[in-house]
């Protein structure tokens, strides 16, 4: 064997052994432990729970807040995708970014302001009450069928938006020729195209309303409603070890939904890539004349209504005290007082923002490297590791929380400490970069590489002058989502942190279980004011370049704006 | 069907992507528009279909008004058939409904499944497409697809029929044999066709008549012959016959060559008024006769390109680059002096 083939072998065993020890020996802790029973091994864990009638509420739950709230999400998402990529309407930006909001801000965050919105003493409820003679309980099933409907709707606008630019115009002109007018060629060729595009993005939002922790903790724990997030949340928290049977059994069954599920997506997905042309067409197709005005202010309306009047609300409410009415003269600064005084408040931001930077930086490095070994050597032991890790992605992060406790209690040192929320993040988010990092280095033609090589560049400044300027903005999209992602998680933190590791999300969620819901609203606003300074800056970004371009006329050293990525 | 388009201007802002253009195009007739990107050829195309409003100006189908600055017949209601660049198949229909496609829309709603069969029968029998009937666009090939979106203009038999750059985006060898195709399809159908292309032999090999389009205006129209011999205009004559112009002066119907000798002149004969202004002379590179020695323009040979049935020669004459083409028993090599003349014979027979 010649020494190149050794370390390869090598480097694919070392691969193998990453990938099962952080992304599948967890999991396979997890099903062994929902087999085990006292007597070795068996399914009584299984047919224990669904004898229960609690669990099987619980899944029924879990079923209709998934089918119902997929379905508003389908709509809200699949319009607003169709208003922004066909019609006329001004304010696109505007419109995209409140669209999107709801992806930005943490789910919980958007809970706690809906909830707030709709107390029960709130002055909504009130002037409901008083005109129409009932309140709106948002603590029910309807409640949180809403609120994950609104949170997931950007996920299929996402999935939408970009597959019906790219429906080639031809296709629409094709049928206009065959005698179709505007809105029959929009029905029966733009439509029923982009149809497996609105339905895996419904199938993601299926899959993220199964996923969510947080709105049913929120609004459904008070109120008694379960689903298996907080099923599985409330067995592990009350009960403690020996809970962990049922509880693995619990995980399992969830599991098998989500899983099926993204497989379904993948079919869609398969079937939808069909003959669409690769570039998006942001032109026009379908102008709505007279009725482009009322439409568009309708629409903005609705998403300010729905999206952006709840945080408002929220923020509003955290400069006020808890009893007591909302004028001036109750105006108080004291809940902001108290987030920046708090030792534990403190300490939780630190913490967020330490795990956020520290998972992307190991991200981005293995995350890129193993994207690289996969895209351009074909090497089986990245893709093995690209696969663990979707898989852990594709589960609940409430039972990958179960599955990291279960395998890292083996490992002294590591859980109660910050560690195992690293660890966690980690194999929760590794996959994401790994497929924006693909993406950017299959979008680079390797003769570009080989060129490099060629005129006698070596390895290291290939990389730095050929390779990172040209996918460094791809690359780092991914990253930026983890960065958001970890920096308000909640599920994984809810089971892992312990006294001295609390996250933000955890501090929030602390808040609100415990009826704080004043001083909860300002770290929310804190939070939301740290995400939007973010989105903020890095929308500045390709402005100021942009300035700094037009500063020095012509410099012929300048490349063509169209063949460098804008940056 | 007749097309009449009188006046048809189209304004983007400050450019004029249609400027002034007039053009009758008769029943049965195939015509070819033919410039390089960004004349204005599928702008024209586009406000005949009807996806284009002239800013000002009219174009009437057999009498009746289409489209003026107020009028805009739907695009739906003009009853053409049309073939895309890039074909526009529906890929999530089988060959068969994509033909039949057109039969099932309003403007068809008195036909009779029956009726409708046979159309669509009739349609693939005459693009050969009877044992692809179920396939779906994706899996055929680019001839394939071609003849689909063929079969699909064609099968409500429309009077009009446009084609935008149909055959660019075949390999050479395809192009070539779909010509015929198409050339077929308009013997069967007596349609009027209006045939978008950039590609000078494929309007040469298939109009009846050639509109030469340039900066949204129109250079000439005529019939392939009058095109490629008698040129109207310097972009016509470069730009269609590839003519080599040659620096120098009118006098009467005498062109003397600036680099050539003065004793005789270096052409004669009738020549349209812009080459007189520009002071040159239009020679189609096997209009040139290359010699060793005699009279004429003196150059020498920078490259020669070998083409089987004729040598592409490029000669350097005073500092401008001629194009010759030359038969394969003069054989020249690169750096050889050579004399280039004008063959008057050739001009005469052929017109």
């Amino acid at each position: 064997m010649s020494r190149q083939r050794l370390k390869q072998n090598i480097g694919y065993l070392a691969g193998g052994a990453v990938a099962l020890f952080f992304f599948l020996a967890p999991l396979c802790r997890l099903v062994l432990m929902s087999l085990t029973t006292d007597q070795g091994f068996g399914f009584e864990n299984y047919g224990a729970l669904l004898a229960e009638s609690r669990t099987l509420r619980a899944i029924g739950n879990t079923v209709i807040i998934a089918v119902a709230s997929t379905l508003i999400a389908v709509v809200l998402g699949s319009v607003m995708a169709f208003l922004v990529a066909y019609t006329d309407v001004a304010h696109k930006k505007w419109m995209e970014i409140l669209t999107l909001a709801p992806f930005v801000i943490p789910s919980y965050i958007i809970t706690l302001s809906w909830s707030t919105l709709l107390s029960a003493r709130g002055s909504l409820n009130q002037f409901l009450d008083s005109v129409l003679g009932f309140k709106v309980n948002i603590y029910s099933l309807g409640g949180i069928i809403l609120v994950l409907g609104i949170c997931n709707a950007p996920v299929v606008y996402l999935n939408v938006l970009p597959f019906l630019r790219k429906i080639p115009r031809d296709l629409e002109w094709a049928a206009r020729v065959c005698g179709r007018s505007l809105w029959q060629t929009v029905r029966c060729i733009d439509l029923t195209q982009a149809a497996p595009a609105v339905a895996s993005g419904g199938m993601l939002a299926f899959l993220a309303a199964i996923d969510n922790f947080s709105v049913p903790a929120f609004l459904g724990i008070p109120a008694g409603i379960p689903v298996l997030s907080t099923y599985i949340y409330e067995n592990v928290i009350g009960f403690g070890p020996s809970a962990f049977r049922s509880a693995a059994a619990l995980s399992v069954l969830l599991s098998a939904i989500a899983l099926g599920g993204t497989a379904l997506q993948g079919l869609l997905v398969k079937r939808s890539s069909g003959m669409e042309s690769i570039r998006e067409d942001f032109s026009v197709r379908v102008p709505l004349g007279r009725g482009r005005r009322p439409v568009q202010w309708a629409a903005l309306g609705f998403l300010a209504l729905v999206n952006i009047f709840p945080l408002l609300t929220t923020i509003t409410s955290s400069f006020f005290p808890a009893y007591g009415t909302k004028t001036l003269a109750n105006f108080t600064l004291e809940n902001y007082q108290f987030v920046f005084t708090n030792r534990g408040i403190r300490q939780a931001f630190l913490n967020s923002a330490l795990l956020a930077a520290a998972t992307c930086c190991i991200c981005i490095l293995a995350g890129t490297a193993l994207a690289y070994r996969k895209v351009r050597r074909r090497c089986p032991a990245s893709r093995l590791v690209e696969q663990s890790a979707s898989l852990t992605y594709a589960i609940p992060g409430i039972v990958l929380a179960l599955a990291m406790i279960f395998h890292w209690t083996m490992v002294p040192g590591v859980y109660g400490t910050i560690w195992i929320l690293l660890i966690a993040y980690i194999t929760r988010y590794l996959v994401l970069q790994i497929k924006s990092s693909t993406n950017a280095l299959l979008a680079l033609d390797v003769s570009l590489e080989e060129a490099a090589a060629l005129f006698g560049s070596g390895r290291l400044r290939a990389w730095r002058q050929i390779i990172l300027p040209l996918t460094l903005k791809p690359i780092l999209s991914g990253t930026f989502l983890i960065f958001m992602q970890s920096l308000t998680e909640l599920t994984l933190s809810s089971m892992l942190a312990a006294a001295g590791t609390k996250t933000i999300g955890l501090s929030i969620f602390s808040l609100q279980q415990g009826g704080d819901y004043q001083r909860a609203a300002a770290v929310s606003a804190v939070v939301i004011g740290a995400v939007a300074l973010v989105y903020g800056l890095s929308a500045l970004i390709p402005l100021v370049k942009k300035l700094k371009k037009r500063a020095p006329k012509s410099d012929p050293a300048q490349p063509d704006p169209h063949l460098a990525p804008a940056l | 069907m007749s097309v009449t388009i009188k006046n048809v201007t189209k304004a983007y802002g400050d450019t004029r992507a249609l400027d002034n253009v007039s053009v009758e195009i008769a029943d049965g007739e195939f015509i070819a528009i033919l410039g390089p990107s960004g004349c204005g050829k599928t702008t024209l195309l586009r406000t005949i279909c009807g996806f284009v409003q002239p800013t000002s100006g009219t174009v009437e189908v057999d009498g009746k008004l289409f489209s003026s600055d107020k009028v805009q017949v739907p695009v739906e209601q003009r009853g053409l058939g049309m073939v895309f660049q890039s074909f526009a198949l529906w890929p999530h229909m089988t060959v068969r409904q994509n033909i039949e496609f057109p039969l099932k829309s309003r403007r068809n709603r008195a036909l009779h499944p029956q009726q409708r069969r046979q159309a669509v029968d009739a349609a693939m029998a005459s693009t050969g497409l009877e044992k692809l009937q179920d396939r779906l666009p994706g899996e055929l090939s680019g001839g394939q697809r071609q003849r689909v979106a063929l079969a699909r203009a064609i099968v409500e038999k429309p009077a009009l029929l446009l084609m935008d750059e149909p055959l660019s985006a075949l390999d050479a060898e395809l192009k070539i044999s779909m010509r015929k195709e198409i050339q077929d399809i308009h013997k069967l159908t007596g349609a009027s066709i209006v045939y978008v292309t950039h590609d000078q032999s494929e309007a040469l090999a298939m109009a009846d008549r050639i509109i030469i389009m340039k900066e949204g205006r129109i250079e000439q129209v005529g019939t392939p012959e009058e095109i490629y011999y008698r040129p109207k205009t310097l972009f016509a004559a470069t730009f269609v016959s590839k003519c080599n112009l040659v620096r120098g002066r009118w006098e009467g119907d005498c062109f003397w060559a600036d680099a050539a000798g003065q004793n005789q002149p270096f052409a004669r004969g009738p020549v349209e008024g812009c080459f007189r202004e520009a002071g040159v002379c239009p020679v189609r590179p096997e209009e040139f006769t290359m010699t060793r020695i005699g009279m004429g323009l003196e150059g020498r040979v920078v490259n020669r390109q070998w083409g089987g049935r004729e040598i592409h020669y490029k000669v350097e004459c005073g500092g401008e680059l001629f194009t010759v083409y030359a038969g394969l028993f003069d054989n020249y090599s690169e750096g050889d002096r050579v004399v280039l003349q004008r063959r008057e014979a050739a001009r005469e027979i052929a017109i």
